[in-house]
């Protein structure tokens, strides 16, 4: 299995370094031949890589220790399901997992390519596949997962018991998928700006898999703090580390994008601008690549430190200067067909969204760099964690929740003081009604009041659009109003998928400023038979139970919850100690409603047989895990292909330079 | 109800540092086993306890990479909680309590730098910075405003060939609106637009092209 992975391994290097020698060379060269075969070699690519994972999935489940990747990730305990994270769970495996979905989404974005794309076509296959080249050179030759033992271990190291978690199933995949993904907008991108096709061509293309991998990292960073959550026990879900960071950057960079580029599809302007953030975008991406490879700031997420940092960081210097150095160069070609008509435009809303994102994402590489100025300029060690981020980019958040409900009223082009004042009007009145009923129950805190003000000021005004398109439908074609509704959403699905999308961003606000403002807790130690009073909980510890199970001890606590005097449940909580790694692995106990979630997590297990808890109280934590569906299904809406289209552009004589694919007309 | 903090002992300031490190010490050599003693006391705190999880939350566990005492379940940041609840019941404000910790540690020990001196640069870059982007957007929007028309006659919002049927919901919705709506289609108010979808897709006219 060894031989024949690493062999494919090499194999898919070969296609993805011909296929990107192969489309620039025959574009060049005005060689159709040449770039069909280089496309061809691109679509193998995918497969020699699937052959690859397969082989190393295979060695893992016959627990293959010949293999030094198999024998650090796993052992014969490990039950078979954790292949999948033990897969990823180090630089190798990591690494072939990049590269086999970077290939693959290579392979879809090209073969779905709208057919106006067809001159810049070669050129975009050349950025993917030089990408993909970078990542399988780095697995081959730096980190290769098939590399073998001088000698077959009788039993592997075992997985890393942090992961042995369900979230892990999916926050990493989703994470690593949405930086590569990142890619793939980007030499579209770069595609138009090297074909001279300067248009709005790529945009189509652009905008559906910026928002597919928008969706991926917001998906990755949500799964990812619902692991920290449930797992981590300190009951908070989102750490300001360097690493989450790198992550959350790019995230900022793409959702830019996906607004942005809504103004050049609709309007035909912000060419340049769009250019600049798809281009911010990616650097951000690498740069959340390198971080997490050796990169030099300590983080619970580095996969060790490793020697590959200084060759991601060049790849990233790279990545940066190149694109930058192209859009220069074609900077003359980037006009806007159209002129702003007003300040008080959707358009003008959407650069200042643009901006106040990119302000997040600068505050938050500022605070990641800062530490390291200091240290080269000052000769002083700080650090920048959870209290800077909050006190500068919070306000900077809520400006942002402000204009998610400000931009979707306000029409393209211009708007009129009268149509405004009328649709704003009923968020404005929900807003200040939020804030005055609240401020009377007695909350006096003035960000949170903010906070939900502003989460209902945003909620209000997507409602109320609804609630006028729905019933304009019903008026106008006597369709009852769920059907009216539906039609609605069906009708214009970038923009309603983007209002469900709003309201999970609401959600998410919720429970930050829930927790973030309301949240209680408590670390006691009990003995088995006391209680402790916890707001309105009477918690009761009733003991512990010790199972030895393998690699780990288990201590299993047990707690009767009460309210008033009235039990609501007996809960289970778990933490695991694992000598071999000397760590210990928590599962809180989390009673969880959507007013607040009563989280009990174990800290120390004393000899005596009692117990430190730590207790909270998060209020509005819910919403924030229910807000992924609901991104979810706002993100397909959006995503689901609509009739309408553009009509194509008048075919260029100059398209007739390649062959690239069949006609689709 | 028994928190885990220990009773508090009535000191004077003159002994306040000097009791805190025999007390590190003190809990670095008994270790775990100590807490079951304590922790049958009953004391009554003379702090908030909310207060003490703030000033937590503003010192980083010296072992452990980006987490606070706060968060960090590991001895030496349940032992630092714990001074710094002693230090609290013993009348220190919580500048006073960061300043040991800072003594102690380096000023790294802090979870943000102080907003004072050179690290003043590391709150205002910020501040600056989003104050000239903000400055720019403005500037480029009216710059953007001002041109001439750049690019051949402005776009319409839809294809041309919907402007017919535009018109047509145009005329449905005035019977239906008390208001008129604007007469061209190029100025159109969004939700008239959304009205046109699913019975466009019927468009014989309509472009077979996928969309990726």
């Amino acid at each position: 299995m060894a031989d024949l992975g690493a062999i494919s391994l090499w194999i898919a290097l070969a296609l993805a370094t011909y296929s990107t020698i192969g489309s620039v060379a025959g574009k060049l060269r005005m060689s159709p031949a040449l770039v069909d075969s280089a496309q061809s070699a691109m679509y193998a690519a995918g497969p020699a890589l699937l052959v690859a994972t397969l082989s190393l999935v295979v060695a893992f489940i016959s627990r293959d220790f010949e293999i030094a990747y198999v024998a650090a990730h796993s052992d014969l305990a490990m039950p078979n399901k954790f292949t999948w994270v033990a897969f990823y769970a180090g630089n190798e495996g990591s690494l072939l997992y990049i590269a086999t979905v970077l290939s693959i989404m290579s392979a879809i974005a090209i073969w779905r390519a709208p057919e106006k794309l067809k001159d810049a076509l070669p050129y975009t296959t050349a950025v993917l596949m030089l990408t993909l080249t970078f990542f399988l050179a780095v697995t081959a030759v730096m980190a290769n997962p098939f590399d073998k033992l001088p000698f077959v271990p009788i039993d592997g190291e075992g997985i890393n018991p942090l992961l042995t978690h369900f979230g892990m199933f999916f926050h990493p995949p989703a994470l690593m998928a949405g930086l590569i993904g990142i890619t793939v907008p980007f030499a579209f991108a770069t595609g138009a700006l090297l074909s001279g096709k300067t248009g709005d061509e790529w945009v189509d293309a652009g905008r559906v898999w910026g928002i597919f991998s928008w969706v991926l990292l917001a998906a990755g960073l949500l799964l990812g703090s619902w692991w920290a959550y449930t797992i981590l026990g300190w009951g908070g879900f989102w750490f300001w580390d360097p690493v989450e960071n790198a992550a959350f950057m790019p995230w900022l960079g793409i959702t830019a994008f996906v607004h942005s580029i809504m103004v050049q599809k609709r309007r035909g302007m912000f060419r340049m601008w769009n250019i600049v953030l798809i281009n911010v975008s990616f650097g951000l991406a690498l740069y959340g690549m390198f971080m997490n490879r050796g990169g030099s700031v300590p983080s619970v997420h580095s996969f060790g430190s490793s020697q590959l940092g200084w060759i991601f960081l060049m790849f990233m210097a790279i990545g940066v200067v190149v694109p930058f150095l192209i859009f220069i160069w074609r900077y003359p070609l980037l006009k806007s067909a159209q002129n702003l008509d007003s300040m008080l435009s959707r358009e003008a809303a959407f650069l200042v969204n643009n901006m106040l994102l990119l302000a997040i994402a600068f505050v938050t590489l500022w605070g990641t760099v800062y530490p390291l100025i200091s240290r080269l300029t000052n000769d002083e060690e700080i650090t920048i964690a959870r209290p800077f981020y909050d006190q500068v980019n919070g306000p900077l958040m809520l400006a942002l929740v402000f204009l998610m409900g400000v931009g979707p009223l306000i029409p393209w082009r211009k708007a009129g003081i009268a149509s405004l004042r009328k649709s704003l009007l009923p968020p404005i009145t929900g807003g200040l009604l939020t804030v005055g009923v609240l401020a009377t129950l007695g909350l006096h805190k003035e960000y949170a009041l903010i906070g939900f003000g502003l989460s209902a000021f945003v909620t209000t005004g997507i409602l109320m659009e609804w609630y006028r398109g729905t019933r304009s439908r019903h008026r106008s074609s006597g369709e009852n109003y769920a059907t009216a509704f539906l039609r609605l959403i069906m009708a214009n699905r970038p923009r309603y998928g983007g209002y469900i999308v709003h309201l999970s961003v609401v959600m998410v606000t919720l429970g930050i400023v829930g927790t973030s403002f309301f949240s209680v807790q408590k670390d006691v130690v009990l003995a088995p038979g006391e209680s402790v009073q916890v707001e309105d909980y009477e918690l009761v510890y009733l003991g512990t139970q010790e199972e030895f199970k393998g690699n780990r001890t288990e201590f299993i606590a047990t707690v009767q919850v009460l309210r008033d005097g009235e039990r609501l449940e007996t809960i289970r909580t778990k933490r695991d100690f694992y000598p071999s790694f000397n760590m210990a692995a928590t599962t809180a106990a989390i009673r969880s409603t959507p007013v607040e979630d009563l989280y009990i997590v174990p800290s120390e297990n004393l000899p005596d047989g009692s117990v430190g808890f730590r207790i909270l109280v998060n209020p509005l934590i819910w919403w924030m895990w229910v807000a992924g569906p609901v991104m979810l299904v706002g993100t397909v809406v959006a995503l689901w292909p609509q009739k309408i289209r553009v009509p194509a552009p008048v075919p260029s004589p100059r398209r007739i330079a390649t062959g690239l694919r069949p006609s689709a007309d | 109800m028994r928190p885990s903090n220990v009773p508090h002992f009535p000191v004077t300031l003159t002994f306040r540092a000097a009791l805190l490190l025999a007390a590190l010490s003190l809990f670095a050599l008994i270790g775990v086993s100590t807490i079951g003693v304590l922790h049958a006391q009953i004391p009554e705190p003379a702090y908030s306890e909310s207060e003490a999880q703030g000033i937590d939350r503003m010192i980083m566990c010296p072992v452990c990479p980006a987490e606070t005492i706060d968060q960090a379940q590991v001895q030496i940041s349940m032992q630092m909680r714990q001074v710094v609840r002693e230090m609290l019941a013993a009348g220190s404000d919580r500048d006073e309590i960061l300043d040991f910790f800072v003594d102690r540690y380096g000023k790294d020990i802090l979870a943000a730098p102080p907003k004072s001196g050179a690290n003043l640069v590391a709150w205002l870059a910020p501040v600056v910075g989003v104050a000239a982007a903000l400055a720019a957007v403005f500037l480029i929007l009216r710059s953007m405003t001002r041109k001439e028309p750049i690019l051949g006659p402005p776009r319409p919002l839809q294809d041309a060939g919907l402007i017919p049927y535009l018109q047509l919901v145009d005329r449905h919705l005035d019977m239906t609106r008390s208001s008129p709506s604007p007469s061209g289609t190029s100025g159109q108010s969004e939700s008239t637009v959304e009205l046109s979808g699913p019975e466009i897709s019927t468009d014989p006219k309509e472009n077979p092209e996928e969309n990726v």
